[in-house]
């Protein structure tokens, strides 16, 4: 036990001394604390991104479901790798140098300015804080799982513990020094998933590998290696619908975000190929392989959700040495405050910028903003708590994955159409804008409280959130934005011309 | 994207991207991810179930198109 509080503690002390170093560093005005001053490059952005995609929820969530339903639900990394790959193709360029060329530190800002609507900045602000609050929130609560598991100590010590390093991190060191810890955090976190794997695989199928591990399966529980997966969940309906959920990544608000801070367009032609090969062909098959094969023919016979999503911590304590569990629950705490510190910077962007600077206080100065961005991380991380406090005394529990694909995803998917219509669409309106998110975001919240005689969502009719709402979204969007007037061409030299014209010149590089 | 409307490679680049989504929808839905009747689950190479060779191929399609596009085509480059 001594030994698992001096690595957590040496862990945290790294974390600090770098959130230290990058508030030395910072020039202390807002740009620079909420935009990294525009400075990132490409291999710090790859690491920045993909460890703000991958929580705690790819070595819990994802595994657990895995686990107990088969391959089926890995669709949704194939449509995430697309759509944050499409984020740096499609929309990357053009929102950075919108917000290169205009200083826009948000990129609700963007779209406000774009549609030239303080009620859509309002609008969105609102809905983006409230579906990614909670999911900042299940990060201390994958951590306060490990730490239960390898400790024995109760749930909220680890969130808790994750909750202070966060907070620390973030008033401290702002985007820049969040982005440059997600490497050192991925690092960590790579070693551990991938280490553990190798080494379990070593240990319990030395004879052929994943041929043996995949050989058990065929014998004990074939219908783990297909699907609709051995529940019969993941059908054709359900494995299309999921990948074209994991598509919407590309509108996910702290990945957005990340695409402000880039230091120049060439980083644009480069990031997609990481994005494949690193991401879609290496990284996320560690879990993949983890959690639909290995770890059920290692351990089979669970059944429930909560213990599905523990699975692989279960099975690396029962075949390692304890010391390199502790090194993979320090993994674990590196994905939950790597993703946790990028949404908890966004969420605090949106509240100083947008709610604060952009309609209450307008006249707010450059200090003022960065010190209310910095003190609302605070407040943010308590109310975030209240996932974990809701799961400790039993009212909130379920299954990671789901909460990530079935509520946090749907949230963000409201302001696609405004988003990419606001950058690729000249046509598209403020008054088709608010119909579309404000039809998308009702029709979201009606459909997930109003429950039939049997708990289904029945405004949903059997299907993925999304599949409903976006469509009401978008086609409300179109047709509205045909009906009114068609915005000024003052706008669309702004938003268009001079964004092509900058883009196209040699000045970006 | 409003860039790649512009020419004709920029259009290809798309049409492959939008195709290989369609095309992965409906290896899905023939039921390519299935066990067959009475046969045990295919496996590639020993241990690589359906859905995750389906996926590796779609990555691999947008990889080329991507590297063919971006570094030979693309007005932004």
């Amino acid at each position: 036990m001594v030994f698992d509080f001096i690595a957590l503690g040496i862990f945290s002390l790294i974390i600090i001394v770098m959130a230290a170093y990058g508030y030395k560093l910072s020039a202390k005005t807002a740009e620079d604390y909420m935009m990294a001053g525009r400075t990132i490059g490409v291999v710090v952005m790859f690491f920045f991104v993909l460890f703000a995609i991958s929580s705690s929820w790819t070595f819990y969530g994802f595994p657990g479901v895995l686990y107990l339903h088969g391959p089926g639900y890995v669709f949704f990394i194939w449509g995430s790798v697309a759509g944050f790959a499409g984020l740096y193709m499609f929309l990357g360029p053009r929102l950075w140098a919108l917000a290169k060329i205009n200083r826009f530190l948000s990129p609700i800002e963007v779209l406000a300015e774009r549609y030239e609507s303080k009620t859509l900045r309002v609008l969105l602000s609102i809905t983006m804080l409230a579906f990614i609050i909670p999911y900042v929130g299940i990060q201390p609560l994958g951590v306060g799982r490990g730490f239960e598991a390898l400790t024995g100590l109760p749930l909220w010590v680890g969130a808790v513990y994750t909750s202070v390093l966060l907070i620390i991190l973030v008033i401290l060191g702002g985007m820049r020094i969040v982005a440059w810890v997600n490497i050192f955090l991925g690092v960590v976190y790579v070693t551990a998933l991938l280490g553990s794997l190798f080494w379990v695989v070593s240990i319990v199928f030395p004879d052929a590998g994943l041929v043996q591990a995949a050989t058990m399966l065929v014998e004990i529980d074939p219908a783990k290696l297909s699907a609709p997966g051995p529940l019969g969940e993941y059908t054709t309906t359900l494995m299309i619908g999921t990948f074209v959920v994991g598509l919407m990544a590309f509108c996910w608000p702290h990945v957005v975000i990340g695409v402000m801070t880039a230091r120049d367009k060439k980083l644009f032609r480069w990031m997609p190929l990481l994005v494949f090969i690193f991401g879609g062909l290496f990284f996320y098959i560690i879990p993949f392989i983890w959690g639909s094969l290995v770890a059920p023919a290692a351990m089979p016979g669970i059944t429930s959700a909560a213990e599905a999503d523990s699975v692989v911590q279960t099975v690396i304590q029962t075949y390692l040495p304890r010391w390199f569990a502790v090194l993979v629950l320090m993994g674990v705490i590196a994905a939950a405050v790597s993703t946790a510190a990028v949404q908890l910077m966004t969420s605090s962007i949106i509240v100083a910028r947008d709610l604060i600077q952009g309609v209450i206080k307008p006249n707010a100065t450059d200090r003022q903003i960065t010190a209310v961005a910095r003190w609302s991380v605070v407040g943010i991380v308590i109310f975030s708590l209240s996932v974990t406090v809701a799961v400790q005394i039993g009212a909130g529990e379920e299954a990671m994955a789901l909460y990530l694909t079935n509520v946090s995803v749907p949230g963000f998917a409201q302001w696609a159409p405004a988003l990419v219509g606001g950058l690729l669409w000249k046509r598209g309106t403020k008054q088709g804008a608010l119909a579309g998110t404000f039809a998308g975001v009702i029709y979201l919240l009606l459909g997930m409280l109003i429950k039939g005689a049997d708990g289904s969502n029945i405004l949903f009719f059997g299907l993925h959130p999304v599949v409903p709402t976006l469509p009401l979204n978008l086609i409300l969007y179109i047709v509205v934005s045909h009906l009114t007037p068609r915005p000024s061409e003052q706008i669309e030299d702004v938003f268009f011309n001079e964004v092509d014209d900058y883009l196209r010149s040699d000045r970006t590089v | 994207m409003l860039e790649m409307k512009t020419h004709r490679a920029g259009k290809i680049f798309l049409a492959v991207l939008v195709l290989s989504i369609i095309a992965m929808m409906v290896v899905v839905g023939l039921g390519y991810m299935e066990t067959p009747e009475g046969a045990d689950p295919i496996l590639l190479f020993g241990w690589m179930t359906m859905p995750l060779v389906a996926g590796v191929v779609f990555v691999l399609v947008w990889l080329v198109a991507y590297l063919v596009y971006f570094f030979k085509y693309w007005p932004y480059r």
